[in-house]
């Protein structure tokens, strides 16, 4: 434990630690450009030069290990003419085009000019121009702004695992690039925009949008996937211009998946905004009142066993205990928040979670992954797991199609009856799980929407038990969600009643035409045409495939619009907060379903989001405390019994294209262009 | 009665009042009209503008243009106002302005009417001004009228009783309440240089009644915005706007016959005396009407306060000592006229 | 002594009467209205009227959309909207100024880095609704146009203070 002085503060900093950590340990700002607390030290910025006695020069902070007894001086004259001079360099051959910068406002470049930089120019020669490079439909390139930090190289090669970018010549040549001018590959390649410390790289969707300064900042939570990663929404008026990650040590540390950040332009597309009755066939534009009186119409004095209801991916957890509360109102069992068909939940709570938690990653030695593709379902938690990968000597295993996930991995088999071989010890994988100290399993939400899913999650319990995945302070078995609706459903119980039909009844029993009205909140991923000849009332945010199949379209409000509570995979509580108000017609979800109950004759009681949260709170403990992870009790789930030998699948086919939103957007479906012609084509991946 | 009879003695006569009230009225009517305009073409004058330049050469045809836009205006009549009497007050407050003209000779037999109480006749008239100001304020139901009416009736009220006194003076060194017989008594010397204070009060005096700036406190644009004229709009306004100006003019033309000698020229040699009476009467109500426009272009608005102690405590002894002192000279001088 | 010339000055009305004399002087005196219609006042380069958007001599619009004129506008008079040109450079699609709001203050003038959205010389554009006065961009650019040749003798006279 080094002991140094900082402009007269004495700080003690951890062995290896770096004098700009030192610095920062005193209250020391250092200006810096090339380093980030997450990437590996690159030093070649030389902004962070400061002062270190019996040095004869000013030292690269960010690249020189603190010593025991280190004298070091970050305001002497001859670091603020060092930080001068660096200042000028950088600035020589930037193009100080500002004003039609996207960074502008938000410019390390132009903050630390402001603040450490020389008043003028004496650089009176041409400066250079390098050509912009091609990266894809995402990033946004002018390479003459580039000052060299190489931040985006690092973090494609260490986070993001793709070897992609590099820095090539050298001088006043160098040229940063990626390879052959191919398009950043990766689910995370919107994060080196936040990195770059220039307008080098930029958003391509939000070129020219917006600036800083003109946008209403909104923290809140992703549901595009079930990580629960933490955003900022930036939105002006009634729409959203873009979305940031916000840092959450435990759940996406500083990134966000790209389908988090780019998706957000399918919020103004393809929006319900206004109450639509099918009228001879037709769906037509109606009010309010007129779509309650086709659902009372309909509805009143129907059997409630006719009634069903399932809840999509992006439900919030309000609005599925409202439409539980009116499903029991009106008699019916037959609720399910499963559209996928996942057999999970029912059981004890650790059974649908993941339970080792995203940062828990970081501790595990051995991992086996179930019929899952992290990458696509969950780009982060593979992240994390790259990062353990990188960092320890993890071994990771995996059942199922093979496929490139940055780190390596040994794919021990295509289907159940590898997992069969785990359980009973057959396999050589079995060992190292036994061996391992902290060893961890992940079952995909896609290996449990088999018809034997039940099976599949019992066999990965049983693994769970045998090879010591759950002990005190552990608990190795997790489930890898994919919808942020999920857990969240699971938690309150939107599963079917007594007697009562899942997603796959329902629609079995509507095509027999047993089953007379459907609620769909939010539900597009069936197979709609099951519901000919069922009432169905579509109460969503996107003109989907569910609203083409209904009878009456109730306008929701999306993530952005409502304060909505989510639970992610590994259990975490987390609400989004509205930005801006639905649009048009829409209201908030509950709000519909609280309105609609009167005439409907079974009233919610509850009148304010908070009485509903009590509620939700009186179901399940597990949901009072916000960014709260209630660690889930370990006992019954799953069942026994053989498997199919079917291989496991993956539930997604493009990643791009998973939700109502993603499939509304420009910029994801330029992606999907962009990326799925070009890795099906060179094949690296599933 | 033939049909002769009766044309000669009532329709001929008759025609012959109409046409003299016509030929009296007429020019006033447009001398009211120019008033205005010579109003703002002085003051603006004194303020170093030029005034109304826009309308006809010179601003020659403003008047009629601000005439034919009152016309085109909106009369309002305010939901509380007691509406006959509010509709009544600017009609008397223009009648009585131009009924006084009945008794001014604008030369020697260029008169109306002229009976031997004319200048009896003139400050009973004159008096009367003050109804249509307090029917006006009262009619209104309106706070700032009413405010209004109230300064305006004490003011009037004041100040006539100097003015009467002034004009005692006048009528002892005449003898005679026929305004004829005081302008023939000036053909040796105006009254308005043997009496110059009492001309000067008159004058100051005169101000007052008809609320002149500095005296112009009913309407006091900062105070009252526009005091007991606040409610009015269009013609009703465009009355007593009349009834203010062609006030003014009766006042000059009084002061003109009882301290200026009327229609005499000033020294009664050639070249003045070739000059007809009218254009002398004319020349010095224009001059005093000049003075009216000077003095509100030039003092800021008195005090209420300060007023009521100009009227009551330096006008009105120091007219009654002029009174008794005159009365004295003439009587110890045996000037007493027969 | 003293008592007596304040008590003739009083009683002659001394004050009054100078009062007067003065202002009948000024009566006679040179006027100085300026018959507006008709005749102008000179206007100081510097003058801030009514708002252009100006081009460069090719014809080439000179705003970048870098909405710095909207950032300082302290009415908030001013609405940018930007996206790529097919040529792929920054333009607006959307530059709107509420002449109702405006305040004149000119600092949306001095915030431009390229000059390009000015206050002309120009002060009478009053118009017979509010509407009219909810400037577009196609209405700023013919303005730019229009005054042009005043806006930039104005710049090159102020060229060297700024």
């Amino acid at each position: 434990m080094p002991k140094l002085t900082v402009d007269g503060i004495e700080v003690e900093v951890p062995q290896g630690a770096t004098v700009l950590q030192a610095c920062e340990e005193a209250g020391v700002e250092i200006p810096r450009f090339c380093y980030h607390d997450r990437l590996s030290i690159a030093g070649n910025c030389r902004m962070c030069l400061v002062e270190m006695e019996k040095a004869p020069k000013p030292v690269a902070s960010c690249a020189f290990p603190a010593g025991d007894g280190m004298v070091i001086k970050t305001d002497t004259d001859l670091v603020k003419k060092a930080r001068n001079g660096v200042m000028e360099f950088l600035l020589a051959n930037h193009p100080l085009d500002c004003p039609i910068c996207d960074q502008g406002g938000e410019c390390d470049l132009q903050d630390q000019s402001m603040a450490y930089g020389f008043d003028r120019g004496r650089f009176i020669e041409n400066k250079r121009a390098v050509s912009d490079k091609h990266m894809g439909p995402l990033i946004k390139t002018i390479m003459t702004r580039c000052i060299h930090c190489t931040r985006c190289v690092r973090f494609s090669t260490e986070i993001a695992g793709v070897d992609e970018m590099g820095m090539l010549n050298r001088g006043e040549n160098a040229e940063i690039t990626t390879y052959l001018e191919k398009a950043l590959a990766s689910e995370l390649s919107g994060n080196v925009i936040d990195l770059c410390p220039v307008g080098a790289l930029t958003s391509k969707p939000y070129a020219f949008k917006s600036r800083p300064w003109e946008l209403t900042k909104t923290e809140s939570v992703d549901v595009m996937d079930a990580v629960g990663s933490n955003i900022r929404v930036d939105s002006r008026g009634s729409e959203v211009l873009r979305v940031l990650p916000r840092i959450h040590e435990d759940v996406n540390e500083e990134w966000i998946a790209d389908k988090t950040r780019y998706a957000c332009d399918g919020l103004k597309r393809q929006r319900l905004d206004r109450p639509f009755v099918r009228v001879d066939g037709k769906l037509k534009a109606a009010s309010w009142a007129e779509t309650f009186t086709a659902i009372r119409d309909k509805l009143s004095g129907m059997d409630g066993k006719k009634i069903g209801a399932i809840a999509g991916d992006l439900a919030d957890v309000e609005s599925m205990l409202a439409l539980k509360d009116l499903m029991t109102g009106l008699g019916s069992p037959n609720i399910d928040c499963r559209q996928d068909g996942a057999k999970v939940g029912g059981g004890a709570r650790a059974g649908h979670l993941f339970n080792t938690s995203i940062a828990g990653i970081e501790e595990a030695d051995a991992i086996l992954l179930v019929g899952t593709n992290p990458r696509w379902e969950a780009p982060l938690v593979n992240a994390r797991i790259r990062k353990t990968w990188l960092a320890t000597d993890i071994e990771v295993a995996g059942i199922g199609p093979r496929l490139d996930l940055t780190y390596d991995v040994d794919w021990i088999g295509a289907g159940p009856q590898t997992l069969q071989e785990v359980v009973d010890g057959k396999h050589p994988f079995a060992e190292v799980l036994k061996a391992a100290e902290k060893p961890m399993i992940i079952v995909g939400s896609g290996a449990l929407a088999r018809t034997d899913g039940a099976r599949v999650l019992g066999a990965a319990k049983k693994i769970a038990d045998s090879y010591g995945l759950v002990t005190e302070d552990w608990n190795g078995f997790n489930v890898l969600h994919r919808a942020a609706s999920r857990v969240g459903g699971l938690e309150i119980g939107f599963l079917p009643g007594e007697g009562g039909l899942d997603t796959a009844g329902m629609l079995e029993a509507a095509g027999k035409g047993e089953l007379e009205a459907v609620w769909l909140l939010g539900a597009d991923e069936l197979d709609t045409a099951a519901f000919e000849n069922t009432f169905v009332i579509y109460q969503g945010h996107h003109g989907d495939k569910g609203a083409h199949a209904a009878d009456v379209i109730l306008p929701g409000a999306a993530y952005t619009e409502k304060n909505g509570t989510y639970v992610s995979t590994e259990g975490r509580v987390q609400r989004t907060r509205y930005s801006h108000l639905p649009l048009g017609d829409a209201r908030e979800d509950w709000k519909i379903l609280r309105a609609v109950s009167e005439p409907l004759g079974a009233k919610l009681p509850y009148d304010t989001i908070d009485q509903l949260q009590k509620r939700m709170i009186e179901l399940n403990g597990a949901l009072a405390r916000l960014d709260h992870v209630a660690a889930g009790d370990w006992g019954d789930f799953g069942t026994d019994g053989a498997m199919d030998d079917a291989a496991f699948t993956l539930p997604i086919d493009n990643y791009y294209m998973t939700d109502p939103i993603s499939r509304a957007s420009q910029t994801m479906a330029a992606c999907t262009e962009a990326f799925l012609a070009q890795t099906e084509r060179t094949g690296t991946d599933g | 009665m033939g049909e002769g009879a009766f044309l000669e003695g009532y329709v001929i006569p008759t025609a012959i009042i109409v046409a003299q009230i016509v030929a009296v009225m007429i020019p006033i009517l447009l001398g009211v009209a120019y008033l205005t305009y010579a109003e703002r073409k002085v003051i603006g004058a004194i303020q170093l503008r030029q005034g109304p330049m826009t309308v006809g050469p010179f601003g020659l045809l403003q008047p009629i243009a601000d005439a034919l836009k009152l016309l085109t205006k909106e009369t309002i009549l305010p939901a509380g106002s007691n509406r006959i009497v509010f509709l009544m007050a600017p009609m008397l407050t223009f009648i009585l302005a131009i009924i006084a003209w009945a008794v001014i000779p604008f030369d020697e037999g260029w008169v109306i009417s002229d009976i031997n109480v004319g200048i009896l006749y003139l400050f009973a008239i004159s008096s009367l001004g003050v109804y249509g100001v307090i029917m006006a304020g009262w009619a209104s139901n309106s706070k700032y009228p009413f405010l209004g009416a109230l300064r305006s009736a004490a003011q009037m009220v004041s100040y006539e009783v100097s003015i009467g006194f002034v004009m005692v003076t006048v009528l002892l060194c005449v003898g005679s309440l026929n305004l004829t017989d005081i302008v023939m008594a000036q053909q040796t010397i105006w009254f308005a240089v043997p009496l110059l204070p009492m001309f000067v009060i008159f004058f100051i005096s005169v101000l007052a009644e008809t609320n002149r700036a500095p005296f112009d406190l009913p309407e006091g644009e900062s105070e009252l915005v526009a005091g007991f004229m606040v409610e009015y709009s269009s013609m009703s306004f465009a009355l007593f706007f009349l009834g203010e100006y062609a006030n003014m003019i009766l006042m000059s033309g009084i002061a003109t016959v009882l301290f200026l000698g009327g229609w005499l020229p000033p020294v009664d040699i050639a070249p003045f005396n070739w000059i007809p009476g009218p254009i002398w009467f004319g020349l010095k109500v224009a001059f005093l009407l000049f003075v009216f426009l000077w003095v509100r272009a030039t003092f800021p608005r008195y005090r209420y306060d300060q007023l009521m102690r100009l009227g009551w405590k330096v006008f009105l002894p120091f007219s009654l000592l002029w009174v008794v002192l005159t009365a004295g000279v003439l009587v110890a001088f045996d000037w007493v006229p027969a | 002594m003293a008592f007596l010339d304040r008590t003739a000055r009083s009683f002659l009305l001394w004050e009054l009467v100078s009062g007067m004399a003065l202002t009948l002087k000024y009566f006679f005196k040179p006027k100085y209205t300026i018959n507006y219609p008709h005749e102008k006042g000179p206007i100081s380069s510097r003058f801030r009227g009514e708002h252009a958007l100006r081009r460069y001599p090719n014809g080439e619009e000179r705003c970048i959309a870098c909405k710095l004129c909207e950032a300082i506008c302290p009415a908030q008079a001013i609405t940018i909207e930007a996206e790529p040109r097919e040529d792929g450079s920054r333009r607006t699609t959307r530059y709107d100024i509420d002449m109702t709001k405006c305040i004149y203050c000119g600092l949306c003038q001095e915030a431009c880095p390229v000059d390009a959205i000015v206050e002309g010389p120009n002060f009478e554009f009053a118009a017979e609704t509010r509407e009219e006065l909810f400037y577009n961009k196609d209405k700023l650019l013919a303005n730019g146009d229009r005054w042009e040749a005043e806006i930039q003798a104005n710049l090159t006279r102020e060229a060297a203070y700024r």
